[in-house]
């Protein structure tokens, strides 16, 4: 028999199948679906972290305080300026300018940067917001960052009670913004606005000033130290000489017991990827999981199908067909339940991680995008590749629950299948 | 001297029923020649539809040879055997048997899809239109009445042109009127294209209507008596 009408009569028995059928197609949509979404809230995080690392610039390495939760997730998770805003959280404050001295001389540093960090309430007009604000090294600052400026300078060092502010907190936080040049108060003290940048939702103050208006801010004591490379071929090495001079500097000998954290673009970004990818994994196996269990139900259908279908698998091998022609429509049969049920979960999952996506978006914008949710859930990515693989996985899968019971099918003896009613 | 289409020599087939063994067909001697019309009747319970089976090579014996036009089919693989079993033999049953979820023109068009044989609806119409259900080929087996369906199943039987029609028990589930019917269109068959027709039946009235029977074969207890 032809392939094309064994795919024909294949058909014609699913279009006229039980609702069993149905039902089974459904537990093989809702397996792809949990696949295809997670697989694609996965990829578009996975896009979104390297897009957004790659703003941080890779030459930079930053140097906080404390050693385990300087990594922690808050400090990447989601909206921007977590970067700078979450450092405050840290309760020692053991980064000093003698640290800053002793980074100076080290072959391959270009620029060392000192900054610190804290929430203050920021007033324009009538309104007034909370916001993370920098105190940064006006000297090199603008060498060393990697933000846009969309109107007016950076900060320089003739600068005192100037302020350059986050992109998002003029078009955003203050609907109305706040023009170039115009005055905001920032800890009771007033600021002129001499920078807006792209985005962020931050504001740069110069260091001296920082530590006036902020709260706990006072001495030498620093929240970060960004270092920008010569050659970022050799950042190990740097990494490695930095490490042992803050050691040095800070009286420590075991290097367990350090109370800093140096870290890379790349480090942070191995350590996000190896979240990622065991989120990913414990999330794919869960939808494996329901894939399985759907499999089992076509098998489970198709054995009914068989056994209900014996006297019919007589009539057609009395009248000429042979058992590799009963295998292969019952083979289609079951790969067609597959697909159709992989067409579905294709569709249910894209709206699905559709779905997800959008409320993520809401998340990022309302709460500033904390936390590892908002950074998985703010873009997802259905590739081609994705799709193509989920159907043909779930053609595959229908193909491999149905093999049995084809088999058993194109087995039947015709005298015996003839004689069942 | 006429050839053999079908030859059972010594023909035995035995199930087993618990310990005990039934010889349902036991030491058959049968030979029918091409464009003969045999009857093969007998009481229930004497082997008829062993008889039928192995003369339709649906089934193996258990000793002895049923040969297929010189073939013995203990030497043909099963997928060989379907094959020719499609080629030269068209069935028709008492329960009709036809497809349930296919049309009457698709029930038509299966045994010459199963073997290939290229364009197939208009050899399909043209069988539909020899029944006389050319107006009803695209109903389904649910929509038409018994004595249609059995000419739906009389038109598939002659899809792939066989020499031998096997017919068991064709008019066991219609009136006496289309029953009639039926065996006029048979017999049409047999004197006009020349078909061998083999027709398995209990009914001794139903024989005595049937004309231009060349052979009845009594069964009783598995072997021939007549």
């Amino acid at each position: 028999m032809r392939l094309t009408k064994s795919f024909k009569l294949s058909l014609n028995i699913l279009l006229h199948s039980k609702l069993r059928s149905w039902l089974t197609i459904i537990g093989i949509i809702i397996g792809i679906a949990a696949v295809v979404s997670i697989m694609s809230i996965s990829e578009g995080a996975q896009q979104q972290l390297e897009s957004r690392l790659g703003t941080f610039g890779a030459d930079i390495i930053t140097i906080t305080p404390g050693f385990s939760r300087a990594m922690g997730p808050g400090n990447f998770g989601g909206g921007r300026g977590g970067f700078e805003g979450e450092s405050s959280s840290i309760d020692t404050k053991n980064l000093t300018s003698k640290d800053v001295l002793m980074l100076k001389n080290i072959p391959n540093v270009k620029y060392i940067l000192g900054q610190i960090s804290g929430r203050e309430d920021l007033t324009y007009m009538t309104k007034t917001a909370t916001l993370s604000i920098t105190g940064i090294d006006t000297t090199v600052w603008k060498d060393i960052t990697t933000e846009q400026l969309s109107s007016g300078r950076f900060l320089t060092s003739g600068d005192s009670y100037s302020v350059v502010l986050g992109g998002d907190v003029v078009s955003s936080t203050f609907e109305d913004g706040i023009p170039l040049n115009s005055k905001v108060t920032i800890g009771g003290k007033s600021f002129k606005v001499v920078g807006i940048l792209e985005e962020g939702r931050g504001a740069y103050v110069p260091l001296d000033v920082a530590r006036n208006v902020l709260e706990d801010a006072s001495g030498d004591k620093f929240d970060s130290i960004s270092v920008q490379l010569e050659d970022i071929s050799l950042s190990n090495e740097t990494i490695t000489t930095i490490t042992e001079r803050l050691m040095l500097s800070h009286g420590i000998i075991d290097e367990s017991k350090k109370d800093f954290t140096v870290s890379s673009p790349t480090s942070m970004q191995e350590t996000i990827q190896q979240t990622m990818d065991t989120m990913t994994l414990f999330l794919g196996a869960i939808a494996a999981i329901s894939l399985i269990v759907g499999a089992v139900g076509i098998a489970n259908t198709m054995f009914t199908s068989v056994l209900e279908k014996t006297k019919e698998i007589g009539i057609m091998k009395a009248i000429g067909a042979q058992d590799k022609d009963i295998m292969t429509i019952f083979l289609l049969n079951s790969a067609l339940i597959g697909l159709i049920g992989g067409v579905g979960g294709v569709l249910l999952g894209f709206f699905a991680s559709t779905a997800i996506s959008s409320f993520g978006g809401i998340q990022t914008a309302v709460g500033g995008g904390r936390g590892m949710m908002g950074g998985f859930g703010s873009s997802t990515y259905v590739s081609p590749e994705l799709i193509i693989g989920a159907l043909l996985f779930s053609v595959l899968v229908g193909m491999l629950a149905g093999a049995i019971p084809a088999y058993r099918a194109s087995k039947l003896n015709p005298v015996d299948a003839l004689r069942s009613e | 001297m006429k050839s053999k289409v079908i030859e059972l020599k010594n023909v035995m087939k035995t199930y087993k029923m618990g310990k005990v063994q039934v010889h349902a067909i036991n030491e058959v001697n049968l030979t029918i020649y091409k464009g003969e019309f045999v009857v093969i009747t007998g009481t229930s319970g004497s082997g008829k539809s062993t008889m039928m089976h192995l003369v339709g090579c649906l089934d193996i014996p258990s000793q002895g040879s049923v040969f297929l036009e010189d073939k013995n089919i203990r030497s043909l693989s099963k997928s060989q055997i379907a094959k020719i079993r499609g080629r030269k033999i068209g069935f028709i049953f008492q329960q009709f048997n036809l497809i349930p979820i296919l049309s009457a023109l698709e029930n038509v068009m299966l045994p010459i899809d199963f073997q290939n044989n290229g364009n197939n609806s208009d050899r399909a119409k043209e069988l539909l239109e020899l029944v006389g259900l050319k107006d009803r080929m695209h109903h389904k087996p649910t929509e038409l009445s018994g004595g249609q369906s059995q000419r739906v199943a009389i038109a598939r039987a002659l899809a792939n042109d066989p020499e031998i029609i096997l017919a068991d028990e064709p008019t066991g589930n219609l009136d006496s009127k289309t029953g009639e019917h039926i065996i006029n269109l048979l017999h049409t068959l047999h004197k006009e294209q020349g078909k061998t027709l083999i027709i398995i039946t209990h009914d001794i009235n139903f024989i005595r209507r049937l004309k231009n029977t060349t052979k009845i074969v009594k069964l009783k207890d598995g072997k021939i008596i007549k």
